[in-house]
């Protein structure tokens, strides 16, 4: 299912036009054009409260966006349910760690692996060495969680947990990966773990990362994009970023 | 895990031999009255204890649900009084009346199928003292305040239902497929997609699934399964009146899933025992008078030592004999304080 090289760079992988989402009276993003390009390692940045996780939240349809149009590899995706833009290849993770506390890793796992294929209502149960339970050895293998697949998921680590759920992420082969601040509350010895994680991820997947701390983002990205107050303030590349007088004065007035 | 699972497997052995070996020494009253009325009930409540313990929703429509299996069987048996127009042999009448449940099961999930938590609980209590006031108010197919009588439930190798050790033993057998066919179900694809519902509805939409046709399917499975329990206890009662689906029988199903325990599907039958023992016993304890009082304080107790129910309080009480031994062979010096 994967596109030919040459459709793919024809086709941006996402390209939000206007896209705005109100809640009530507040206008948590609002007028945000952007172009994706397939492969592209695009960072998000901005200080608290602005419009970062709405913004993943509208491209993969939690709520859908209020105004404007968001376009997949060329098909309008703006008003389709969440799980139909999952089943499109749009993988996400979230700020909070929301996985599902009363299964193990491994049923973790193999839920993300059976919600990209067809019989999901089954009720056979899968033996041992069934190719859904060999995917999901290969996935912990690649997110690293190969030796804590049998422990309930509120019992591993916060980094655990964040491995898993790229993991859950990238089960369905997705051609667009969302992750929403993976770095966030890891030590310092779990940092290096996720760096190595996301250094592997195959090259032809699109990343937008939202990211907190500067550095991290400036060096997993080829763009940047900066928000502020649910508008994009900057759309650059990571060099021409920090140099930016606004930038600047964002993160110098956040006391960076 | 291995000696867990075959301590589990022994006490499972154990558990089953009591329970097919009841009819040799208990007497008849105890073997239809108690245990076959708990695993009839336990059904139902297991059912609840489906929804609510895998899914997170705690539905009160399964007492009204076993009531449409009910219904629809008495309305098909042969010789019930007043004879419906379509009469049926029981080999049909039954398995129909399960689909009927199963049927008003998805058709109840549909209805619920946004709505969680308390707004949950007010629509299915809603749909199922509607249907209630409906039976009790329809005469052409209901036949009113009366309902339907003589359901006398089919003969079983020539032998009729009533007879003392059928209907343990049909009981018994339905009772014990359906509890492993929810042991089984919720390690399914199916089973862990409503567990992930349960703790996360939003991520499971955003790996793929559909929530709302998973719920929709869970709750036509817990209406087959209380199917099952409405046709039983049909056969039991001998016969369907729309007080047995009212409000006071869907409370008494609630009441036997959360003192047996919602965290566990034995719990539900559990649960159903020490209610049919209170509602049997009480009165001759204390008297007509005050028995309710005693039944009510019984439960309270219960549900205050262990809000999950006797199902939690065992494993509490497992873990701590448990801890016990460990501290025996550890042989721990300083004292019994062990820190946490």
């Amino acid at each position: 299912m994967t596109l030919s090289t040459s459709s793919a760079s024809d086709l941006p992988a996402l390209v939000l036009d206007g896209v705005g989402r109100r809640f009530g009276a507040l206008h948590a993003v609002s007028g945000v054009t952007l172009t994706i390009h397939a492969g592209e390692r695009r960072a998000i940045l901005g200080p608290n409260g602005a419009g970062k996780t709405t913004l993943f939240n509208t491209i993969c349809g939690d709520y859908p966006p209020t105004s404007g149009k968001i376009t997949y590899f060329g098909a309008d995706i703006s008003q389709l349910k969440p799980y139909r833009r999952a089943r499109m290849g749009i993988g996400r993770t979230y700020q909070s760690s929301t996985l599902f506390n009363g299964l193990s890793v491994r049923e973790n796992l193999y839920l993300a692996v059976r919600a990209a294929k067809s019989g999901r209502f089954s009720m056979i149960k899968a033996g041992p060495g069934h190719t859904d339970l060999v995917r999901v050895a290969v996935l912990a293998e690649q997110v690293r969680v190969d030796h804590i697949l049998d422990t309930r998921i509120d019992a591993v680590s916060h980094g655990q947990r964040r491995q898993v759920e790229i993991g859950m992420a990238l089960a369905g082969d997705p051609k667009l990966l969302m992750l929403d601040e993976p770095a966030a509350g890891l030590s310092a010895a779990e940092r290096p773990e996720l760096v190595t994680l996301m250094a592997g991820l195959p090259r032809d997947l699109t990343l937008i990362l939202i990211e907190h701390d500067m550095d991290v983002a400036l060096a997993n990205s080829e763009k940047v994009t900066v928000m502020k107050d649910g508008v994009v303030v900057v759309d650059s590349t990571p060099e021409k970023v920090v140099d930016d007088p606004v930038v600047q004065a964002i993160y110098l007035g956040e006391g960076h | 895990m291995i000696i867990m699972s075959t301590r589990r497997w022994a006490l499972t052995g154990i558990g089953l031999a009591i329970l097919l070996s009841l009819p040799l020494f208990l007497p008849n009253f105890w073997l239809v009255n108690i245990f076959g009325r708990a695993l009839v009930y336990g059904i139902v409540a297991l059912s609840l204890t489906f929804l609510a313990h895998y899914g997170g929703f705690v539905s009160l429509a399964q007492t009204m649900i076993a009531g449409v299996a009910g219904y629809a069987v008495a309305m098909m048996a042969p010789n019930a009084i007043p004879l419906g127009d379509v009469t049926l042999p029981y080999a049909l009448a039954i398995p129909l009346a399960v689909l009927a449940a199963t049927v008003a099961g998805a058709v109840v999930g549909l209805i619920a199928v946004n709505t969680r938590e308390i707004y949950l609980l007010m629509i299915t209590l809603a749909l199922a003292v509607g249907f209630s006031l409906f039976a009790q108010s329809n005469i052409t197919w209901f036949n009113g305040y009366e309902g339907i009588r003589n359901v006398v439930g089919p003969e079983i190798f020539g032998r009729p239902f009533r007879t003392p050790m059928v209907f343990y033993y049909t009981a018994l057998i339905v009772a014990a497929l359906l509890y492993l066919l929810v042991l089984y179900v919720v390690r399914t694809p199916f089973g862990l997609v409503l567990q992930a519902i349960r703790d996360s509805n939003r991520r499971t939409a955003a790996i793929g699934f559909h929530v709302g046709l998973h719920r929709i399917a869970a709750f036509a499975l817990a209406g087959f399964i209380a199917g099952w329990g409405g046709v039983l206890i049909t056969f039991y009662n001998i016969g369907i009146t729309p007080s047995s689906i009212g409000l006071w029988a869907t409370v008494g199903v609630l009441i036997m899933a959360v003192i047996g325990g919602l965290g566990h599907p034995l719990g539900a039958f559990i649960g159903a025992l020490i209610f049919a023992l209170m509602d049997t016993f009480a009165s001759s304890i204390i008297g007509h008078d005050r028995f309710n009082t005693l039944i009510g304080m019984v439960f309270l107790i219960i549900v205050l030592l262990s809000p999950d129910g006797v199902w939690g309080m065992g494993g509490r009480l497992a873990a701590a004999l448990g801890r016990k031994d460990r501290n025996k062979i550890t042989g721990s010096n300083t004292g019994s304080e062990q820190p946490r």
